[in-house]
């Protein structure tokens, strides 16, 4: 009997990524990118119109090349108008057998014929938002009939009725290897970060936009009976800690005020940044990469979601939070609650931060729990390729 | 053209080349301020429905339909040939008459309204109740006057519908064209 594994029929993807603003862009469609190369041996190639920004978190992408590897993924400068580069990128794409365009952005007409002049037409995904909303499990993988295709929908989410996260496995076993004195010694070292850390410290990593809560936030814990190491990645949060210290604190260099610790991280590559993630204790993230990777973490964290018109985010937010809190206990529950709510509200009160510090042994057994419960649903990459295999 | 979000139910738009009328759309927000729209569609050719999700700012071309009103006038294997105001002869095909074909008759004199897309009838709606003779139907029992106990019909097209027990044979019968519903004897 023959038991090996079908073949797979799709394996030159085409990845499109528009740089909208901040990293999370480009962060989610390079993890993919690599994922899909290195757990799935694909033939990727991210096309990225800024390649600035790709450099910001991967310095191995030159931004000047506009044709390149790394990492065993091919990296095309997307430029406007598409098809006037020196080389044919509709030569290119003649043998994509999917073409994902991240975040609905709008691909390039060129591109469009050139899927369209295909003997094969290429299996077309729209990977979108990540939501904890219940109406994206009716609109995931619906077909979308649009420029004489059939284009799909992929929702990312936190239920078996969608994409799941993006996260591989490496990932889930980084917070026991970054538990370790040496492991952060290493990393800071890297960062060039001068300060020696204690053990007995809580370690707190704080990347968020624009957000006066954390004022509140910082006075608090400058307050708390444990010593508190804060770590700031260089970033939108910046400017509003140094107002707080009445100070600029230069990258590496650490600022203490009462019982917390600030120390200014410069900007980092993204393993760097999941080895900054798993060495801490709470995590302060952002937008969706950062947001799922420290779930994806089993660590504590909260999160700063990105503001919509008409206040859309809020009822993101609170949808994400009666799936994230559901089987949290009571208490704890309702303080976190109060504490994400707050925390992307800026009217609102500032939450008891030290009362939540004091439920810290007890979320970090509510944030496995939940990245164990977001491991059962699968993988994003991994349920994108098996869907683009089997069923379409 | 118009963005998927401008379009409304019963509206019809041109998807890939054909004509489909939006039978439901919802709205959700989903990243960055844009939007998705799922919507249940109907392909005004084929009959065929499906369900679908677009961009909210995906644009399509509106397609507006021509409607006339009509009557029926005779059939010429395979069509079916009604008479609009103008005395144009409009032939539809049989599979385009859906569940008006069940009350189709010779002779019949109400009046119809026909939809037409690039010139060709694609469908032929029958004013919503109808009065039509019963062709035959077993005796009804007497005593029965209730109109709950239902038994079988025949029009004079062959189209079988349940009645009222008490209906007979010959009289004249209110039908919902929309669900073939008999709806009482017909008032003189």
């Amino acid at each position: 009997m023959n038991n090996t594994a079908p073949q797979s029929t799709k394996n030159n993807w085409h990845l499109f990524c528009k740089v909208i603003d901040n990293y999370g862009d480009i962060g989610v469609c390079w993890r993919l990118a690599q994922q899909l190369v290195g757990a799935h041996h694909k033939t990727v190639t991210l096309w990225v119109d800024n390649l600035h920004s790709f450099n910001a978190i991967c310095p191995e992408v030159n931004p000047q090349q506009s044709w390149q590897q790394v990492c065993g993924v091919n990296v095309g400068h997307w430029s406007e108008p598409f098809e006037t580069e020196s080389f044919n990128k509709s030569e290119r794409l003649s043998t994509a057998d999917v073409v994902i365009e991240a975040f609905a952005c709008e691909l390039p007409s060129s591109v469009l014929d050139a899927m369209k002049a295909q003997a094969q037409q290429p299996v077309w995904i729209n990977l979108e938002y990540l939501s904890a909303e219940s109406w994206v499990e009716d609109f995931h993988t619906m077909p979308s009939p649009v420029h004489g295709m059939t284009k799909y929908f992929y929702f990312p989410g936190f239920t078996e009725k969608t994409g799941g996260l993006l996260w591989q496995p490496e990932l889930l076993a980084l917070p026991e290897l970054m538990q370790t004195k040496s492991a952060k010694q290493l990393l800071f070292k890297e960062l060039d970060v001068k300060t020696e850390f204690a053990e007995q410290e809580i370690l707190i990593s704080l990347f968020a936009y624009e957000n006066p809560q954390v004022q509140g936030l910082l006075e608090a814990l400058s307050q708390s009976e444990v010593p508190i190491s804060l770590l700031v990645p260089q970033g939108r949060i910046s400017e509003e800690v140094s107002l707080w210290l009445q100070q600029l604190i230069a990258l590496g260099e650490s600022v203490t005020k009462g019982a917390v610790t600030v120390t200014a991280l410069p900007f980092m590559s993204q393993p760097q940044y999941d080895r900054l993630l798993a060495a801490c204790d709470i995590n302060f993230v952002r937008g969706e990469e950062s947001f799922v990777r420290a779930q994806m973490l089993g660590i504590p964290m909260l999160w700063h979601i990105y503001e919509q018109q008409e206040n859309a985010h809020i009822i993101k937010l609170e949808a994400f939070l009666s799936r994230y809190l559901k089987q949290a206990p009571f208490e704890l529950a309702e303080q976190l609650q109060n504490t994400f709510l707050a925390w992307n509200q800026p009217t609102k009160e500032s939450p008891d931060w030290l009362l939540l510090l004091k439920s810290l042994d007890k979320w970090k057994v509510h944030a496995r729990s939940w990245q164990q419960q977001q491991k059962s649903v699968g993988d994003l990459a991994t349920n994108l390729v098996k869907y683009t295999e089997n069923t379409l | 053209m118009k963005t998927a979000q401008e379009f409304r139910s019963g509206q019809v738009m041109d998807i890939n080349g054909e004509p489909w009328v939006v039978l439901k759309a919802d709205f959700n927000k989903s990243g960055r301020n844009a939007s998705v729209m799922k919507m249940k569609l109907k392909n005004l050719l084929t009959g065929s429905t499906q369900e679908t999700v677009f961009k909210a700012d995906d644009k399509f071309e509106p397609i507006i339909l021509e409607r006339r009103k009509v009557t029926y006038s005779y059939f010429a294997d395979p069509l079916y040939v009604f008479m609009d105001e103008d005395y144009n002869p409009v032939e539809v095909e049989k599979e385009n008459l859906g569940d008006a074909l069940n009350y189709i008759s010779d002779g019949m004199e109400e009046e119809c309204e026909a939809t037409f897309y690039e010139g060709k009838a694609i469908s032929v709606e029958l004013p919503i109740v109808i009065s039509r003779t019963v062709a035959y139907t077993e005796p009804s029992v007497r005593g029965d006057t209730s109109g709950k106990v239902m038994k079988v019909a025949k029009l004079e097209n062959g189209f079988e519908l349940s009645v009222a027990a008490f209906v007979e044979i010959g009289e004249a019968i209110d039908i919902d064209t929309r669900t073939g519903e008999f709806k009482g004897r017909s008032k003189s």
